[in-house]
């Protein structure tokens, strides 16, 4: 194991964690319940870590990525609808991105925001053709590590740090009417989407098999996912415990993104405002670009086409095709001028209803002693694996009738 | 069954008329006219760029103005309180802000508990 | 002992990605050719490989419009071009040989070859 290969992707995973949809719902938590729901991020990263560190074994062991094998697993017709509904929540998933894009370098330019989302997807097609798959990933996850800002920024503002640990124990907070409780539970669904979005597996086992994994990177993949991850959250717990400090007391639940750099303004100024938003302008690029080649990856495993950027676009030409179109298709859906919170939204509730038919496969698959031979699923994986699997497909049956019970988490 | 389970909670939701479903609206407008008072309150500290101050003057007014143009009672006493916020100047005092917020807060507070 | 001496079509076959003997991408197994006869033994011929494959596996509605989207193209494999089953299909020839990469070789003539590091 390289040390400085090892630091380099744990650091990686930390910057890339945070996409635009948990920004807005790590915000809206916060005011809204206080720390109350700092639990389903741990849910969540627990889950996402589970299954992440699963679809990087099967990569480094049967050396083929999650959606080659999900095929053979449920046959061509219900892999079919996995893949459409996989294809249709991460294309919504990437719009959101690019559409949060956008709006960053609106609050940092003043640029009008349709030229910035252009401009915005030019930057991400030249990034993608440019650079190969190891930079394209670390370029972005590194620069997103300005989000360190929201921690520090969270320490600078003396929150009530026993409230906030005792928000990290599963809990109902107390008094909720029936309207405030089925809007707790629309929040824990969103967000235990929103960090274990379907988009995340496939790109991270497609990335293993794009840096040649193998046995020897076992544990590699296992301390990214566990410390990468684990990191990667506190970010989103940052954002969260902050604005239960200075939003919630104040009546602001954010209804735009910018509203949450001012959790950095308030104690660092401008330098603050800044970073958080460079922070944040980055983090969501790294999702944009994940969403994109996690369809171009889905679609070109599904069918058996040629992958990947550890090759030149050219070496992989309808791969190259798929994730030009899968970015031109978000900047389309961005230009209709649907809000970006609309496409969170979205995003979130069809990410979630897809999640069972993701991790049914992974699971079966990191099971199976024929693929895995002795780096099969032991007790712990197992355990854990269907347990989370449980919670994914109870908040899946769940999503649609909270969201429209409480129009969205509006209330 | 999961069909017809599904047309219910579709009837359900779509069945709330007049202030019930305003209620998302005006809790909208509430956060919005209070996150328009902290953008202008670190403003006057120094704390803010001014491209960063515009853009979400910009980005508030215009969810201000959906929330208003998406109520079903455009001649209620909120949907006159979210029309006296969208009055303001940009630049409009963090305190006189606050208090439609506050406002705001009152009437969504009586409503959800109607 | 032959990759097909005794194989389970459904469990361990179809639906397997098929890569050539340059180790690329060559398609997925989508749908494979038998021969023999009720009461003999049945043995696999080729793997079909297309979306002409998907006939006899999708409801007729939705195998038209995958007609409409992708063509009904269809490459053989004969059996005898499979080196090894495991979570692949391994072949003997270049996919070329077999009829296999004639999409992406068309499509390949739009990419730009400069440019990318």
């Amino acid at each position: 194991m390289n040390p400085l290969e090892l630091t380099l992707g744990i650091m990686t995973a930390v910057g890339g964690f945070v996409d635009i949809s948990e920004l807005v719902f790590a915000a809206k938590a916060g005011s809204t319940f206080g720390y109350a729901l700092i639990w389903a991020f741990v849910l969540g990263t627990i889950g996402m870590s589970v299954f992440g560190e699963m679809s990087g074994r099967v990569a480094a062991i049967a050396k083929q990525p999650v959606f080659n094998l999900m095929r053979h697993r449920l046959g061509l017709k219900l892999g079919l609808v996995t893949l459409m509904g996989s294809l249709i929540s991460t294309l919504i998933t990437c719009a959101a991105e690019v559409g949060g894009m956008a709006l960053i370098l609106n609050y940092l330019t003043g640029w009008p925001y349709p030229l910035l989302a252009l401009l915005s997807v030019i930057a991400l097609i030249a990034s993608m053709w440019i650079l190969p798959f190891k930079w394209i990933e670390r370029t972005y996850g590194l620069l997103g590590l300005m989000m360190i800002v929201f921690a520090v920024a969270l320490v600078a503002i003396h929150p009530p740090w026993a409230k906030l640990a005792g928000g990290i124990a599963p809990q109902v907070p107390p008094g909720l009417s029936t309207k405030e409780l089925l809007n707790y539970s629309y929040f824990i669904v969103a967000i235990l989407s929103a960090v274990m979005f379907p988009y995340e597996s496939y790109f991270y086992s497609s990335g293993g098999i794009e840096e040649g994994w193998g046995a020897k990177d076992l544990l590699t993949n296992r301390v990214t996912c566990t410390v990468g991850f684990g990191l990667g959250s506190l970010l989103a717990i940052a954002i969260l415990a902050s604005s239960a400090q200075l939003f919630g007391p104040i009546n602001v639940s954010p209804e735009i993104p910018g509203t949450s750099a001012l959790e950095a303004a308030t104690p660092f100024g401008k330098a603050g405002l800044l970073l958080a938003l460079l922070g944040m302008l980055f983090a969501v690029a790294g999702a944009a670009v994940e969403t994109c080649m996690s369809n171009a990856y889905a679609v070109s495993q599904f069918f058996g086409w040629e992958w990947g950027r550890h090759a030149k676009p050219s070496e992989a030409p309808r791969f190259t095709v798929a994730w030009i179109a899968v970015m031109l298709l978000a900047l389309l859906i961005v230009l209709t001028g649907v809000d970006v919170m609309s496409l969170v939204e979205y995003a979130v509730l069809f990410s979630i209803i897809v999640l069972p038919l993701t991790y049914l496969p992974l699971m079966l698959l990191a099971n199976d002693k024929s693929y895995m031979r002795e780096h099969a699923n032991r007790w712990l994986a197992k355990a854990l694996g269907w347990l989370f699997f449980v919670v994914v497909t109870a908040a899946a049956v769940a999503a649609i009738p909270l969201y429209l019970l409480t129009s969205g988490g509006g209330g | 069954m999961a069909r017809k389970l599904l047309l219910l909670l579709l009837t359900l939701a779509s069945c709330s008329k007049g202030p019930e479903a305003d209620l998302q609206y005006v809790s909208d407008a509430r956060s919005v006219a209070a996150e328009w008072a902290l953008v202008n309150e670190q403003a006057a500290h120094g704390k803010l760029t001014r491209t960063y101050v515009d853009s979400m003057h910009q980005w508030l007014r215009q969810q201000m103005q959906t929330d208003s143009s998406s109520l079903s009672q455009p001649k209620s006493a909120y949907a006159a309180e979210i029309a006296a916020v969208l009055d303001q100047p940009d630049d409009a005092a963090p305190a006189q802000l606050r208090s439609y917020a506050d406002r705001l807060k009152q009437i969504e507070d009586s409503l959800e508990s109607a | 002992m032959s990759a097909l001496a005794n194989i389970k079509i459904v469990s361990q076959l179809l639906d397997l990605p098929i890569i050539d003997k340059d180790e690329r991408s060559c398609g997925i197994v989508d749908d494979i050719e038998l021969s023999g006869a009720a009461g003999k033994e049945l043995r696999v011929s080729a793997l079909l490989v297309g979306p002409g494959a998907y006939e006899g596996r999708m409801p007729r509605w939705l195998y038209w419009l995958t007609r409409k989207i992708a063509g009904d193209r269809m490459a053989r494999v004969p059996a005898d071009q499979i080196v090894e089953i495991g979570s692949v299909v391994k072949l003997k020839s270049r996919g070329e040989t077999l009829g296999l990469h004639k999409v992406e070789d068309k499509v390949r003539a739009w990419i730009p070859r400069k440019g990318a590091l």
